[in-house]
């Protein structure tokens, strides 16, 4: 019946999306302030129930073969565990492995264990599921973290306690690859249905999962390290913005995460909420077709990045810092690149006048699930210099479709929200387009070198090329906004859109 | 009627098909798979092409499609190629929202049209009869998605009566607040539909106030009011009965808009969520079970129409 309109999207159409979560940070406008930590009101009880309220459901639970960042927010640390793991600040750190080593020459990794793992089956977990785990990342193409295994030559185990991997060639990333999905271990031959089930090692197990509401972990009262401070932790999904902050409001959590800034003073006003704001990876993309005409002259390009005001997108997206490269503040090779496109109108239209597309038409084309406001502003600025743009809103998929996978495209915005990718800039097969022998070159150096202080420099190398080829241009590093009851403490801060380490949260009675 | 019935119910099973070739092959039209999905944006050609395989999404469409029309027949409705889940346990726990808020919105619509209906009929020709006639026109043109916000405003915002979003955790199992949940979404369809449906009413009535049997009645010493409502209006229940049956289709498209407006876990809502994740398998077997639904419902009407009305049997049989 046509008299019914189109329904409103889904945020959890997103679910799936490993750049939606921040679209989450996207949508949003106004100030926020930071706060101070909450003060505990009594002493923590270990029988409490934590509800965090979340916006990007997972479609399932097997992360072994399903991307999406909304699953490894909540399952990594908490369900299931890796060798190594990261901190807040993208630091790596051992977890299951009590020690690494990394031989001098970069080519051997040997890990050992700790002692007392065991499955949230009971079962004890040895070096040999380790080695199975990881074979099958190595020769399944169909497992997530695949291409990142490609240069392992061998695992081995040659105690219970102890793993050998062994590389063709020295990989400056790989540590860091084995604290995603790619590093989780799983019980050998295990016949557990990961897509609504789990058998993992971490602090928590999974109690309940009611699709299309909630999430609920409990405690693990085996587990092998320090035990968790709550007893259960529910996440509740809300996809709509205002009703997770009216869910605040009504007491129905204790936690929102991913809190629209526009609506955040509603929760200061409030008195009842202490709000933080995370740092995180996500780099808003706002990607050019570098094969295509007219994009693919560097002065057409240039002169879009010099007509966008940054600071003004910025604060009207509401939270995040300006980023004028490829590489965020919590990644390796980091550097503050604002002299390469300072915002420079005139400058813009001389070049496009000197490239002679004064009259330029472009198609920007962005997942429907983020806001409007970005492509409000880049309407704006780029009319300005008399570049008009045409704004093609498509679902996800389409996305995928038509910009991942076939290169169709002039502009897309999206937010790609993994860390240490740089990568996809040194890969001319990647959506950009982009193709650079030298960037390729330093790339594959910082790769290959062995001190990672002078791979970082390797990276920041590359890093300024890109920018300097105006490759794409970087709108914005988004922040997230999370709210917490007093009560609450220990919530991690930084980096939640992509890990929520729950062990270390307490909440008071009462 | 044997025959009736039977040849009714062959043509129904010959819709399903047609339906289910439908819904599968223009579902094959939507870009993208939700084997990239699933992928992400990290991963390889050659990983995407390893999780089509796993998915059985490599063979070729014919053969999807029978496998999937083999299952069903078996009573199998396929599996979430994304979730892993099985569908038909899925629609089953979604169902549980959405037939209760299809049953409310029915009920609040009927509530609205069957007394307004006839009291605009008894009153035609006078003021409160025209601006009854007119106030209906103006509901039933309203989107159900601008309804929805406006009962919001008024239920949720400014009483606060009522919530405005989402339904319990906990289900039914706690039926006070579930119910309560569902009334605002259910007063949204419930007056859009009833207004439809009160215009129905209104004529029906009136050309039941032109049968014969009205004006006997009236010959025999009751008002033209007293014949209408005694004998009329109970004639006119059948034909309501049909109008109804139509409407479960209205319904249902309601329920998806408005199980979006009020973050509802219905079927509406997941079917949007699917189709958006391309989780095709999903889509269609729910799409499949919704066409049905409508379908038998029409059969149904049908079959009852034939029994009561006379004039139909004589010219089926």
């Amino acid at each position: 019946m046509s008299r019914f309109r189109t329904p409103r999207r889904s945020a959890r159409l997103t679910a799936v999306g490993i750049l939606a979560i921040g679209a989450l940070v996207l949508t949003a406008c106004g100030g926020a302030t930071e706060s101070t930590t909450p003060t505990p009101t009594g002493k923590a009880d270990p029988n409490a129930e934590l509800t965090v309220g979340l916006v990007l459901e997972p479609t399932n639970l097997d992360i072994r073969h399903t991307s999406g960042a909304a699953l490894e927010q909540i399952l990594v640390d908490n369900i299931y565990e890796g060798l190594v793991t990261r901190t807040q600040d993208n630091q790596i750190e051992d977890r299951l492995a009590s020690s690494h080593e990394i031989s001098p020459d970069g080519l051997t990794y040997t890990f050992t264990l700790n002692e007392g793992i065991t499955f949230h089956d009971g079962s004890a977990l040895t070096s040999a599921d380790v080695v199975s785990s990881y074979e099958a990342v190595k020769t399944d193409a169909a497992v997530q973290g695949n291409t990142e295994f490609a240069g392992v030559e061998s695992i081995t185990a040659p105690d219970e306690k102890t793993v050998e991997i062994t590389l063709a060639s020295p990989d400056q990333n790989f540590l860091f690859a084995l604290t995603g999905p790619a590093g989780l271990v799983f019980k050998t031959g295990d016949e557990t249905d990961l897509k609504t089930a789990e058998n993992g090692t971490g602090p928590f197990t999974l109690q309940r999962w009611s699709k299309g509401s909630a999430i609920t972990f409990a405690r693990y009262d085996d587990y092998w390290g320090q035990k968790a401070g709550l007893a259960q932790v529910v996440f509740q999904y809300i996809p709509d913005f205002t009703a997770g902050v009216n869910a605040a409001l009504d007491g129905s959590v204790d936690v929102l995460t991913a809190v629209d800034p526009n609506l955040v003073s509603q929760l200061e006003d409030s008195g009842q909420f202490t709000i933080t704001t995370g740092r995180t990876t996500d780099k808003a993309t706002l990607a050019f077709n570098n094969v295509r005409a007219p994009l693919d002259d560097q002065r057409v390009r240039k002169a879009l990045r010099l007509a966008i005001d940054h600071e003004a997108l910025v604060e009207a997206v509401g939270a995040g810092e300006t980023l004028y490269g490829p590489i965020p503040e919590l990644d390796p090779g980091y550097e503050d690149l604002s002299d390469v496109a300072p915002y420079d109108p005139d400058e813009a239209k001389a070049l496009l006048n000197e490239a002679g597309v004064e009259e330029l038409d472009l198609t920007l084309t962005i997942p429907s699930f983020y806001g409007t406001t970005v492509a409000q502003v880049l309407v704006s600025d780029f009319a300005k210099v008399g570049v008009s743009l045409e704004v093609d809103r498509v679902e996800f998929a389409t996305w995928l479709e038509d910009v991942y996978k076939h290169h169709d495209y002039q502009l897309s915005f999206v937010l790609h929200v993994e860390p240490r990718d740089f990568g996809n800039w040194a890969n001319p097969d990647y959506y950009f387009g982009y193709d650079n022998p030298k960037v390729q070159e330093l790339y594959a150096q910082s790769q290959a070198e062995l001190d990672p202080d002078a791979s970082a420099e390797l990276l920041k190398k590359a890093a300024r090329i890109v920018s300097e080829d105006d490759a794409a241009d970087w709108l914005y590093n988004g922040a997230t906004l999370t709210a917490l009851t007093p009560g609450v403490s220990g919530f991690p801060k930084d980096s939640i859109n992509s890990r929520i380490d729950l062990a270390g949260i307490t909440k008071t009675a009462g | 009627m044997l025959r009736y019935a039977l040849t009714r119910g062959v043509l129904l099973i010959a819709g399903l098909l047609v339906s289910s070739a439908i819904i599968f092959f223009t579902l094959r039209v939507l870009p993208g798979d939700v084997a990239q999905l699933i992928a992400g944006t990290q991963a390889g050609p050659e990983q995407v092409e390893a999780i089509r395989r796993a998915l059985g999404l490599d063979k070729p469409l014919l053969t999807q499609y029978t496998d999937w029309i083999g299952g069903i027949l078996h009573g199998d409705l396929g599996t979430s190629q994304l979730s892993g889940a099985s569908v038909g346990a899925e629609l089953v726990e979604k169902a549980r929202v959405t037939w209760p808020l299809a049953l409310m919105s029915m009920t609040i619509a009927m509530l609205i049209a069957a007394p307004f209906g006839i009291l605009s009929a008894l009153l035609r020709g006078r003021a409160g009869g025209t601006a009854m006639s007119v106030g209906a026109q103006a509901v039933a043109a309203i989107p159900v998605i601008w309804a929805g916000m406006m009962l919001v405003v008024v239920f949720a915002h400014w009483l606060g009566w009522l919530p405005a979003q989402g339904f319990p955790r906990t289900g039914w199992s706690t039926p006070a607040k579930a119910f309560e949940s569902l009334l605002l979404p259910a007063m949204t369809i419930g007056i859009v539909e009833g207004a439809m449906l009160m215009r129905f009413v209104r004529s029906a009535t009136l050309q039941a106030a032109g049968q014969d049997f009205v004006r006997t009645a009236a010959a025999k010493g009751l008002t033209r009011r007293q014949a209408l409502v005694r004998h009329g209006i109970p004639a006119v229940g059948l034909s309501i009965v049909t109008v109804l049956g139509v409407q479960v289709a209205g319904i249902i498209v309601g329920s998806v808009v408005v199980e979006q407006l009020f973050t509802l876990p219905g079927i509406g809502r997941m079917l949007v969520a699917d189709v958006g994740t391309r989780d095709l398998v999903k889509v269609q077997s729910e799409l499949l079970v919704l066409t049905g639904f409508v379908l038998v419902i029409g059969f149904l009407v049908d079959l009852v129409h034939h029994a009561i009305d006379p004039r139909q049997r004589q010219e089926a049989d």
